[in-house]
């Protein structure tokens, strides 16, 4: 019996490092230590405990007791230094994974928030939290989440199982599925007096959380207004839904950066909306109407902001409006030779353009190209009080072709050599009076100003905006979404509506465009060092080596 | 005691240069190696194929058609390498400590006036050196190839790369080195050393829990540190993981010598 006992007592240990280690990994696989995880953990070290206790009465009678031996005091010697330097290096690595410094020696910082994106988190004014409804953390996205919650306080983020916490889960209304899960930004709209929430995306395992759709969402969820912009229609403008003809990638672009889409007939309704923050006239093919003209222009005095795109070859009336800012159409077809184009299938008639000046809408393009099929350029004349910018120049083998019909195209008489302006973002101050004053009747054509009611814009603004492109193509389906085209029409639109807190371009990172190219001789070089020469030197000193111990 | 460090540092180095194994390990190592950078280069499936490829589709407007080649090279090649190098690294470390006790010699060594730590900290310079030895030629094969990059590349990359590389190697060094400071046969060690490189590499896989056992696991996992390194990502809690890999078996080492002079005594 005693024997029985005492064999139960020597191998408790076993049984007890058992149990425990059972206990740890039910705890760490399943994620939660619950009664059982945590029970048997305790099991175990009560019976490792009671192991220790009885060592000393188990050893041969003759030698020394367990706990009076040498060795004994020298190996708990050893075991307590060696757990202090385990507890020692934990809590290092403990700080560590708090307070991480990370640095991103990659060309294009591709494991670096956007500035854009900086720029958003550093303006948050009031508490945004995220609520990712998942159990499952991507470690990819705790990167993400971790570079964003870096950069200010005000954002925070919390995973959330929404089967132990489903009155969170049916305040957000989740959709969850058994693979997409959601996630939610929240912010208490003071003005409201309500929280605001706004569905980021829902992530899966192959679709992870994103940068761009985070601060998209950002943004919605921190303004408290939609800016309203009106696309003219009824003279054969581009079309707002899918088809033919279509800019429906833009109009969702625009809905996508918070912007409420409208479109707008200005010969039914006989005055322009009193909430239009921009106005687009994108690409007619019939002259607008002289009322309509004059509409657009008394709404640019009070300050309006008019987007204008405009085909080349096409009569569209709207002459003398630009006139007023110091633009005139040239009739002529802008055409590029530099070759760039062929990389990306376009002809001589689709200039590219990688050169930007200096403008709020163009700030963050560096070299990056777009693209303008079928383009007409402009002329910039001097007009008191408006500030001209040519946003988008042509390149220098570039030139407007009078007779592009002719083969080949080629510089000739009646060109006019690049660089050619084809986009031009333009300001004016707006005076204080709304009664038209001399000098700015000057500068105007109709010396009677329409009797129509006035609209007042929504915002008193400092200044009138007008953003023309002697061009259509590059804001229409199927060209919008390649290069920075897209980038180019929404943050002219941006600026336009002169909402400052609207960010500007966020894309993915992508990489440096490289290539290697190399001769003939380094690549047979390279295999016949790399594959047979260094090995079978190492094979040769080794049957030498082994020659000589012989 | 640096002539200490460095006298122990020159006797196990010199060790390896005169035993013919370690030259066969390395013939094989480079000949493997030599054949996967030719392949991940030149090869069928290779980068520079794959960046026509990805010209071509990007005529046609499917994708965006950025590629950077010598990034490819640079992070494909060195996450092989790493792969590689974790079935090298258990042989290199395993002979450190197991072949003196198994000639005896390290009763020499334990109760020599030299601090046990000296020792150990000797023994895994000059293996760390060794294998530096043994990578070299693969990243002149690197900076070679990348000589023919347009537009020209910058070699931080590579020496970041190279850098993650040789602390992950050090980190398994210095545990294989623990490892084997506990047996007199070489193939347990080995084996054992194997095991533990495994455990560390899979590791990553069960660190999926948002808990703060799961960003523990998160932190301990080698390899996943290795991989973020070498794609140009380094952050101070991983350099911090190494160094305490490195510091930890060091530690063990010495503990371990230190037990055994008394087992002995």
């Amino acid at each position: 019996m005693k024997a029985a006992i005492k064999f139960c007592l020597k191998y408790a240990v076993f049984l007890g490092v058992g149990l425990a280690s059972a206990g740890l990994i039910a705890g760490l696989v399943s994620g939660n230590w619950d009664i059982v995880a945590t029970g048997l953990i305790i099991a175990g070290i009560v019976l490792m405990g009671v192991w220790l206790l009885f060592i000393g009465r188990l050893g041969a009678p003759n030698q020394p007791n367990f706990w009076q031996r040498r060795s004994t005091q020298v190996g708990t010697n050893a075991l307590v230094s060696t757990l202090s330097v385990l507890a020692i290096l934990g809590l290092i690595n403990f700080v560590a994974v708090r307070n991480v410094y990370r640095a991103d020696i990659t060309e294009t910082q591709q494991f670096s928030l956007a500035p854009e994106t900086k720029q958003v988190l550093k303006g948050l004014k009031s508490p945004v939290k995220m609520y990712l409804f998942t159990r499952d953390a991507d470690p990819n996205d705790r990167i993400l989440l971790d570079r964003l919650t870096g950069q200010t306080k005000q954002f925070s983020f919390e995973y959330v199982d929404p089967q132990t916490n489903p009155t969170l889960a049916q305040r957000f209304k989740l959709k969850n599925d058994l693979v997409n899960k959601d996630v939610f930004l929240e912010r208490f709209s003071h003005f409201e007096n309500r929280p605001i929430t706004q569905l980021v995306q829902s992530i899966n395992p192959e679709v992870r959380l994103s940068e761009s759709k985070i601060v998209n969402s950002l943004i919605r969820v921190t303004s408290d207004r939609r800016p309203k912009i009106y696309f003219l229609q009824g003279h054969g403008e581009k079309s707002l839904k899918p088809g033919k003809q279509s800019i429906s990638a833009a109009v969702k672009g625009l809905t996508d950066r918070n912007f409420q889409v409208e479109p707008l007939s200005l010969a039914q309704t006989g005055e322009v909306p009193t909430d239009a923050a921009v106005i687009v006239v994108a690409g007619p093919q019939q002259p607008l109407f002289e009322p309509e003209i004059k509409l657009l222009t008394e709404y640019q005095r009070q300050g309006g902001n008019l987007l204008v795109l405009l085909d080349p070859r096409t009569e569209t009336g709207i002459d003398p409006l630009l006139k007023q800012w110091g633009i005139v159409l040239d009739n002529r077809l802008a055409i590029d030779a530099s070759g760039i184009g062929k990389q990306l299938n376009l002809g001589p008639a689709a200039p590219i353009v990688q050169t930007y000046s200096d403008h709020p809408i163009t700030r963050s393009f560096s070299n990056s190209i777009s693209f303008y099929p079928y383009a007409r350029p402009l002329e910039i004349l001097e007009v008191p009080n408006v500030r001209p910018n040519p946003i988008v120049i042509t390149n220098d083998k570039s030139w407007a072709d009078a007779d592009p019909d002719a083969k080949p195209v080629r510089f000739g008489e009646g060109d006019r050599m690049g660089p050619l302006p084809i986009g031009v973002a333009l300001s004016r101050v707006v005076l204080p009076t709304a009664t038209p004053s001399p000098t700015t009747a000057n500068a105007q054509p109709s010396p009677s100003p329409s009797p129509s009611p006035s609209p007042t814009p929504v915002s008193p603004s400092q200044e009138a905006r007008m953003v023309v492109f002697g061009n259509t193509g590059f804001a229409m389906d199927g060209y919008f979404n390649q290069a920075i085209n897209g980038d180019v029409l929404l943050n002219s639109i941006s600026w336009l509506s002169q909402d400052d807190a609207q960010p500007l371009s966020v894309r993915p990172r992508s990489v440096k465009n490289r290539r290697i190219i190399p001769s003939q001789e380094l690549v047979l070089g390279l295999f016949i060092s790399a594959v047979i020469m260094v090995p079978l030197l190492g094979l040769i000193t080794a049957i030498g080596l082994w020659w000589r111990r012989r | 005691m640096l002539v200490n460090l460095l006298a122990i540092y020159k006797r196990e180095l010199r060790n390896y240069f005169v035993l013919p194994w370690a030259y066969v390990i390395a013939a094989v190592f480079w000949f493997i190696n030599g054949f996967l950078f030719f392949s991940i280069v030149f090869g069928d499936d290779g980068v520079i194929r794959n960046a026509q490829f990805n010209d071509l589709q990007a005529s046609s407007g499917i994708v965006a058609g950025q590629y950077d080649a010598a990034y490819q090279v640079v992070t494909v090649f060195l996450a092989t390498v790493g792969s590689l190098a974790l079935f090298i690294l258990p042989i290199l470390s395993m002979g450190l400590y197991s072949e003196e006790r198994k000639r005896g010699t390290l009763e020499l060594l334990a109760t020599s006036p030299i601090t046990n730590w000296v020792v150990a900290v000797g023994k895994l310079l000059a293996v760390v050196t060794f294998f530096i030895g043994l990578t070299l030629p693969l990243m002149v094969y690197i900076v070679v190839a990348l000589s023919a990059a347009t537009p020209p590349v910058s070699t931080q990359l590579i020496f970041v790369g190279y850098g993650a590389l040789i602390l992950m190697a050090a980190s398994v060094l210095s545990l294989g080195m623990f490892i084997s400071s506990l047996t007199d046969s070489t193939i347990v060690a080995a084996i054992a050393t194997f095991g533990l490189v495994l455990l560390l590499s899979l590791i990553d896989l069960i660190a999926k829990s948002p808990t703060m056992i799961g960003q523990a696991i998160n932190q301990i996992a080698l390899i996943k540190q290795y991989q973020e390194m070498i794609q140009g990502q380094v952050t101070s809690s991983g350099l911090v993981m190494f160094a305490s890999y490195i510091v930890l078996g060091v530690f063990l080492t010495a503990q371990s010598i230190e037990a055994f002079r008394f087992q002995r005594s």
